[in-house]
């Protein structure tokens, strides 16, 4: 099934690159027009709007967002010391929308890599793989607000469209339905499993491509050492499929702390704040409570949440090759 | 040589080409404005859908077919990012129909809307059609920026008469006749109460359950000054209130999975537990626009009279009596023209109130509509209720700042899941409420 693997290209002594000095005017000069467009969409789209909503996080900020009264650092000293549905550390467990997302992080990633990386390697020994694989990733493909709209039914307590509800109590007679988003203990849980069936195909399609890619002469090898399924599992092929695995964790983390949709469909961040992430307060604060500022420091956080793994993507990027 | 010149030209002509066009497009962008505004169409935001927008779109036809002018109707069910999104672009609507006065008092504040008394809104004008109640809601600061279209009794309780009839229930008309009727149907095997409050949107039921029980227990005087922020809500009046808010809204009483099961389930779920064909309630509590959504939505099999009523509100403490707590939506201008003068005075017409009223959907504030105009006797009695309460009060929640009523809503949602607790989460929602106020 999988191809002979192509011969390793022996690199080529490549001449040092040059440094910006060493190019004539002429040629700095078309160059920067050939990454012109590139670079006015992105000024406009990206980093004017960064730059405004950094400056804006140390302002209150009016009702048009322009930058009025200059706080310094009230805004974040606000955020994480005296708003207790971002964070709220008085109590044990701590809450609030930073503890959530926190939740989010690790449950969310761990359970689509699970599932993702057992299905793709499951799939590949089943006969019509493609259907299987096809079906699995049609969650994908469907918006997150149906994705919320489908699963508000399933977690619904009424017996009548609770699907959930309705199948334990069809095993369990004596079982009270559970409103999954409607107690706070467990409306999380229930949008991060949600957010995953709708993540598992994607995380699945790119392992199993990974996957194909793996020689199969070094499976073969190991059963004839007597490897069993398991220890090739564990030791051949997770071990090789390290690098695409991080490349979707990353993906995952970066989903996972930008998360927005399924929750304002779902629940509104509520019942109360229990299910808020960061994102929601962002949006909740500049757009429904008009705090420009305030919702502009949540952003600034949010940023400062994903840059190290972008960084650390980016470099990765620029210093391996990407095998999926 | 001769082929690098001509790179460096092309790359220069495509550079130049995006820059105009970006340019053009920023030019555009501050000509729009003008170009939407094209004489003979008005762009209305409001957060009607279904029956409601329905309605509303059949009173614009009218209005259509009578002066020519086009009415873009757009749907915003979250209007308030909506509006405020679009006044930071630049490009707000003419029109705006909100639900909160609150809301419209703070973007009047900030200066967002036109003061509608010049442009022909005069005193006179209004209280020929409008009681001082409604005129006031859409007043701030002396100047008139709201014009009610749209009312709502919200101090109804709906039953199912044909189940009164069965167990010889009478209509209670004090609240321990209340808590007596619950305790009745209980005992007879049923779960009385269907609930739908969560888990986001819908919490403004509890809003309005809190209301109904504050108006008649604090008293009109207090319920102003609590929801204009000059009473705090850690008062001992508003903690009795919760407390007998929660003698009804517990797991006891609440069919389907008792509070949490409330919580998980939305406003209109809330109302196929009582009037669903597979109902399992018994009574539920929300305003008069129940009606029009338990029969056009949930069950058409419903008659009115027979399978589905309401009684008003019980008195609880005899000296407040029975106050009404209604809502209301206010049709606001961020623009003035004469298209939007002419579309403004259309609505405030008793023509245009009975076109409204006549789809069963809603009840006309205008005093000048008349009452044969309501097409089903469930309407008729709402507005009936209406017209004639001593008291009246428009929904507190609806009243507070900006989104208050928002976290007001979900601090309710906290106090029914942990009544013990009311006391904490009073004070915690008091801080979010010194902020706001």
């Amino acid at each position: 099934m999988s191809q002979p693997p192509l011969p390793t290209p022996v690199l080529e002594p490549q001449e040092p690159p040059r440094g910006l000095g060493t190019f004539r005017a002429g040629e700095r000069l078309q160059g920067l027009f050939f990454i012109a467009p590139a670079l006015v969409v992105l000024g406009i789209f990206l980093v004017y709007p960064a730059y405004y909503t950094v400056r804006l996080a140390f302002y209150q900020g009016d009702f048009l967002y322009r930058f009025s009264n200059f706080l310094g650092l009230d805004n974040f000293k606000e955020l994480l010391t005296d708003d207790p549905s971002f964070l709220d550390l008085s109590s044990f467990p701590p809450s609030g929308a930073l503890v959530n997302n926190f939740r989010w992080v690790i449950f969310y990633i761990a359970l689509s890599l699970a599932f993702g990386l057992g299905l793709a390697v499951l799939a590949v020994r089943v006969r019509y793989e493609r259907v299987v694989k096809s079906i699995i990733f049609v969650p994908m493909a469907i918006s997150a607000t149906a994705v919320g709209l489908i699963w508000l039914f399933v977690y619904s307590p009424d017996l009548d469209n609770g699907i959930l509800n309705a199948v334990i109590h069809g095993v369990d007679h004596g079982f009270d339905p559970i409103a999954w988003v409607g107690r706070p203990s467990t409306v999380n849980y229930a949008l991060i499993f949600a957010y995953v069936w709708a993540s598992t195909g994607f995380v699945m399609v790119v392992l199993s491509a990974a996957i194909k890619g793996i020689p199969t002469e070094i499976i073969e090898a190991s059963r004839v050492d007597g490897a069993g399924e398991w220890a090739i599992f564990r030791r051949i092929m997770v071990p090789m499929l390290s690098l695409p695995i991080a490349v979707v964790t990353v993906w995952l983390f970066i989903n996972v702390i930008k998360v927005f949709d399924i929750i304002y469909v779902m629940t509104g961040g509520g019942p109360g704040t229990s299910s808020r992430v960061i994102a929601y307060t962002m949006y909740k604060e500049t757009f429904e409570n008009g705090r420009g500022g305030y919702g502009a420091a949540v952003a600034v956080l949010m940023l400062l949440l994903v840059l190290p793994v972008m960084v650390l993507n980016v470099r990765r990027f620029r210093s391996e090759r990407v095998t999926t | 040589m001769k082929r690098r010149s001509w790179l460096v030209l092309l790359a220069v002509a495509v550079g130049l080409g995006l820059i105009s066009t970006v340019l053009a497009g920023a030019s555009y962008g501050r000509t729009a404005v003008p170009q939407t505004k094209k004489a003979g169409t008005i762009n209305v935001l409001s957060l009607w859908g279904g029956s409601e927008k329905s309605a509303f779109l059949k009173v614009t036809d009218a209005f259509t077919a009578k002066t020519g002018i086009k009415i873009e109707y757009e749907t915003a069910r979250d209007f308030i990012p909506a509006i405020r999104t679009r006044l930071a672009a630049g490009n707000p609507p003419d029109v705006a129909i909100v639900p909160r006065p609150g809301y419209l008092a703070s973007l009047a504040r900030e200066g967002a809307f036109k003061d509608l008394r010049p442009l022909g809104f005069t005193p006179a004008y209004m209280k020929a059609r409008y009681t001082s109640g409604w005129t006031s809601l859409g007043t701030v600061g002396g100047k008139l920026y709201g014009l009610a279209v749209k009312a709502n009794s919200k101090s109804v309780i709906w039953y199912k008469p044909d189940s009164f009839a069965k167990y010889k229930f009478k209509v209670p008309k004090t609240w321990a006749q209340l808590i007596a009727l619950t305790k009745a149907y209980k005992a007879k095997g049923l779960t009385p109460w269907g609930l739908g409050c969560g888990p986001g949107p819908s919490s403004w039921t509890l809003t309005d359950w809190f209301e109904n029980i504050y108006a008649r227990t604090a008293g009109p005087a207090k319920y102003d000054r609590l929801f204009a922020g000059k009473l705090k809500f850690t008062d001992a009046s508003v903690l009795n209130a919760l407390k007998l808010m929660t003698s009804i809204l517990n797991n006891k009483y609440i069919a389907g999975g008792g509070v949490q099961g409330a919580l998980g389930r939305t406003f209109v779920s809330g109302i196929g537990q009582v009037f669903g064909p597979n109902a399992k309630a018994q009574l539920y509590m929300e305003g008069g626009f129940v009606g029009g959504i338990a029969l056009d939505q949930v069950n058409t099999k419903l008659k009115p009279g027979k399978t589905i009523a309401f009684f008003p509100w019980p008195t609880i403490t005899p000296k407040y009596d029975s106050p009404l707590v209604g809502g209301g939506d206010l049709a606001a201008a961020f623009k003035d023209n004469a298209d939007i003068r002419s579309f403004l005075k259309y609505l405030s017409t008793p023509a245009a109130g009975a076109i409204w009223v006549s789809t069963g959907a809603v009840i006309s504030p205008n005093k000048q509509t008349k009452s044969s105009a309501y097409p089903n006797l469930l309407v008729r009695a709402e507005a009936k209720q209406v017209a004639s309460a001593k008291i009246f009060r428009f929904d507190g929640s609806d009243l507070m700042p900006g989104a208050l009523g928002d976290t007001w809503g979900a601090a309710l949602q906290n106090v029914i899941q942990k009544p013990g607790n009311a006391k904490k989460i009073m004070s915690d929602f008091q801080k979010e409420a010194d902020k706001a106020y």
